[in-house]
């Protein structure tokens, strides 16, 4: 089999806003991979487009106009599914020295169409987990009966005793106590972490091959997000689920990711293993990443009691974006040299290394 | 030494619960300790940090030593003044002095004001100073929290999350006030953006002399702002020390999981396969706790691998003896049997 499990290309998810008479770009050109059983983490912080970049993978845009360009591509079962084939019959942009001026789109054909793209893969191929569990149960049934009605419409398991066998057993794997006793419970009778476990339990029960995992772990306290750091990663081992890990929080990523990309302002600045990325020296990163990686407080600071050293100005604005570099108005390493082109000409995501590409003009592309 | 500014002697704040108008009319309401006895005191230019999982009581010691809530119990001195049973007129000029910066970015915030209005207003509440006066202050405001003069025409929706905290900042130091309850100031904002903020609190201390109780979930920012820190369990301190002593040296073995959970966090250099360590298995082990009852004994014991390990003594569920705070040397105190 060839390719990546998972491929986004050059994916653009606009939104309108009527206030401001504007187009959010929230994803705005962000291509990145997931392989067969590789964790990929997409770390940035609020705004950078991550959330989106997951939604529309999933097939779960749903304010218009959405998504309006680019390419998803799934491996299922030996062929390449496109799930966004033929929707741009829907969807006309107009463009103004590569500014999206109007975005004109079938609303109802699109997503006739997208749904027809997505049957048999949200929910089986790409099961989600969210940020906040209790929202994303149902309320009004047993977290049990919710898993085996996941189990009997997405795995071969169709009798219902020997559905909630199967129920049973995932909710001990996502190490709930007396599962047996939990299988009756609602939502509300269970704590944010217990809910968090049912969640993963039910997203791993359709045996997805990928998992979309959105800030599982924001919300919970600290005790309770580490042990499900530790039961993600144990469940990774386990059952080999390729996963899309998405956080704003960099230890987590660092925990779980064999991979990681670094998103801002709608796209992919920086990607690579996550020990490349992540390191503390790294010989080559974008001063983004450096930056990101400098404002948690790190044991000598604490020690030293001194100052964090902080990202000037603010998170950039999807909707004003700047011609050149997106960090350029934030960035700290720009040099005379490179000054003209951060400002004037966007850097292309390029190779330094093997495996590792960053957005930015102080490493000169290699050809 | 500097002096103390507050103290704070076995506060208690309970919730009752409506279950019911049968329950209520038979006298049968259920009561929620949020605060069950707690004692601690600040110094004049000095932060405490006050660190706990959520619904252990942090943000309602906030709220009561500030007279937000009604105390049920305890005293609360501010400045050698005993301010636990001031009417609400007695408690109008001490506001001033005792300010809150809550967690929620908007609070504070007059959607329907502009930001000119928002500290206008602010500056205005306890004086009446006159337009040039306010003129001057507004200026000295801005540059106090670092926030341009052309933000004074917004309103607040058109501001990103730092400047609305920025902005709910100067809100608070317009009144000049010595104590401020700092309720989660960062929780809500980004990671570039919160390094920004705690450097602009911790300036503001420098040069105004402000007195902060520092509330957070995020232990190692509780660590890098606090001289000292005491770590909340189910409404009660079960542990206050030094800073540094709290976080490397801690004793109770509630702090030591709230640490290690952590630790394991911040260690961005360990491989990411995690080792079963000790800790690790002891975490696992934990049973559930029931929070409508937990004063039998210990509360922390139904989740304690000490208590495990010294094969579940009775001292530790035994009613009658639930562990006070005690002296483990050098200001360092713990509420526990066993360590």
């Amino acid at each position: 089999m060839s390719g990546p499990l998972l491929s986004i290309e050059n994916l653009r998810t606009y939104f309108y806003s009527r206030a401001k008479r504007a187009f959010i770009r929230s994803v705005d050109g962000a291509s990145l991979d997931v392989a067969r059983g590789e964790t990929l983490g997409v770390v940035g912080e609020s705004g950078s487009g991550k959330t989106v970049t997951a939604l529309s993978a999933a097939g779960l845009v749903t304010a218009a106009p959405g998504v309006i360009g680019g390419r998803i591509t799934l491996q299922s079962n030996g062929t390449a599914r496109e799930l966004l084939d033929g929707l741009e019959r829907y969807v006309r942009v107009e463009e103004e020295d590569g500014r999206v001026v109007a975005v004109e789109k079938d609303e109802r054909g699109w997503r006739r169409h997208a749904e027809a793209l997505m049957a048999g893969v949200r929910g089986k191929e790409i099961a989600m987990i969210f940020q906040n569990p209790r929202a994303a149960l149902n309320p009004y049934s047993t977290v049990g009966n919710q898993l085996v009605e996941t189990i009997r419409l997405h795995t071969g398991v169709k009798g219902e005793r020997e559905a909630k066998e199967r129920a049973i057993a995932w909710l001990e794997r996502v190490r709930i106590d007396s599962p047996r006793l939990r299988f009756d419970n609602f939502p509300f009778g269970m704590s944010g972490g217990m809910c968090q476990r049912a969640m993963i339990a039910m997203a791993l029960s359709a045996e997805p091959s990928l998992l979309v995992a959105d800030e599982p772990t924001t919300g919970l306290d600290a005790t309770i997000q580490s042990r499900i750091v530790e039961l993600l990663g144990d469940l990774k081992e386990e059952t080999g689920t390729a996963t899309l890990l998405i956080s704003h929080d960099i230890s987590v990523i660092q925990r779980l990711s064999d991979r990681v990309a670094v998103m801002y302002g709608g796209t992919v600045v920086e990607s690579g293993r996550a020990t490349e990325v992540l390191a503390r020296d790294a010989p080559a990163r974008h001063p983004y990443t450096e930056a990101l990686l400098e404002a948690i407080p790190s044991a000598e600071a604490i020690r030293n009691k001194s100052y964090l050293r902080a990202i000037e100005g603010d998170v950039l604005d999807t909707i004003e974006v700047p011609r050149g570099c997106r960090f350029y108005g934030r960035c700290n390493k720009v040099t005379d040299a490179i000054r003209e082109r951060c400002a004037g000409l966007e850097p292309p995501l390029a190779e330094v290394s093997s495996g590792h590409k960053v957005r930015c003009w102080l490493y000169p592309t290699k050809t | 030494m500097s002096k103390t500014i507050l103290e704070v002697t076995d506060l208690r704040k309970s919730f009752s619960q409506f279950t019911g108008l049968l329950a209520t009319l038979t006298g049968d309401t259920r009561v929620i300790p949020a605060v069950d006895g707690v004692s601690f005191y600040l110094r004049e230019n000095e932060t405490v940090g006050l660190v706990g999982e959520s619904g252990c009581g942090k943000t309602t010691v906030g709220r009561t030593i500030l007279r937000l809530e009604e105390p049920t119990g305890g005293r609360i001195v501010f400045d050698g003044r005993d301010i636990t049973k001031l009417s609400r007129a007695e408690l109008r000029p001490l506001r001033r002095d005792m300010q809150m910066i809550f967690q929620d970015l908007d609070a504070g915030l007059n959607p329907a004001m502009r930001v000119r209005d928002i500290l206008r207003e602010a500056l205005t509440v306890h004086e009446r100073p006159g337009d040039a006066e306010i003129a001057a202050r507004i200026g000295e405001l801005l540059e106090q929290v670092n926030l341009k003069d052309s933000k004074l025409a917004n309103f607040p929706s058109e501001l990103s999350g730092g400047e609305k905290r920025r902005v709910g900042i100067a809100r608070v130091l317009a009144v000049r006030p010595r104590l401020i309850v700092a309720d989660e100031p960062t929780s809500a904002l980004d990671i570039s953006i919160q390094a920004q903020v705690v450097n602009l609190l911790r300036d503001l201390q420098k040069h105004l002399g402000l007195t902060y109780l520092f509330i957070s979930h995020d232990l190692p920012l509780v660590e890098l702002v606090s001289q000292k820190v005491a770590v909340m369990y189910l409404g009660r301190i079960v542990e206050m020390g030094l800073a540094e002593d709290i976080a490397h040296r801690p004793h109770h073995p509630y702090t030591r999981i709230l640490w290690s959970s952590l630790s394991d966090k911040q260690n961005i250099e360990v491989s990411r396969r995690v080792r079963r360590t000790e800790v690790e298995r002891e975490r696992r082990a934990w049973g559930v706790f029931d929070f409508e009852q937990p004063s039998r004994g210990c509360r922390f014991a139904p989740r304690c691998p000490l208590y495990q390990q010294h094969g579940r003594p009775a001292v530790c569920t035994d009613p009658a003896s639930e562990p006070a705070l005690h002296d483990a040397g050098k200001g360092h105190a713990v509420a526990c049997h066993f360590a």
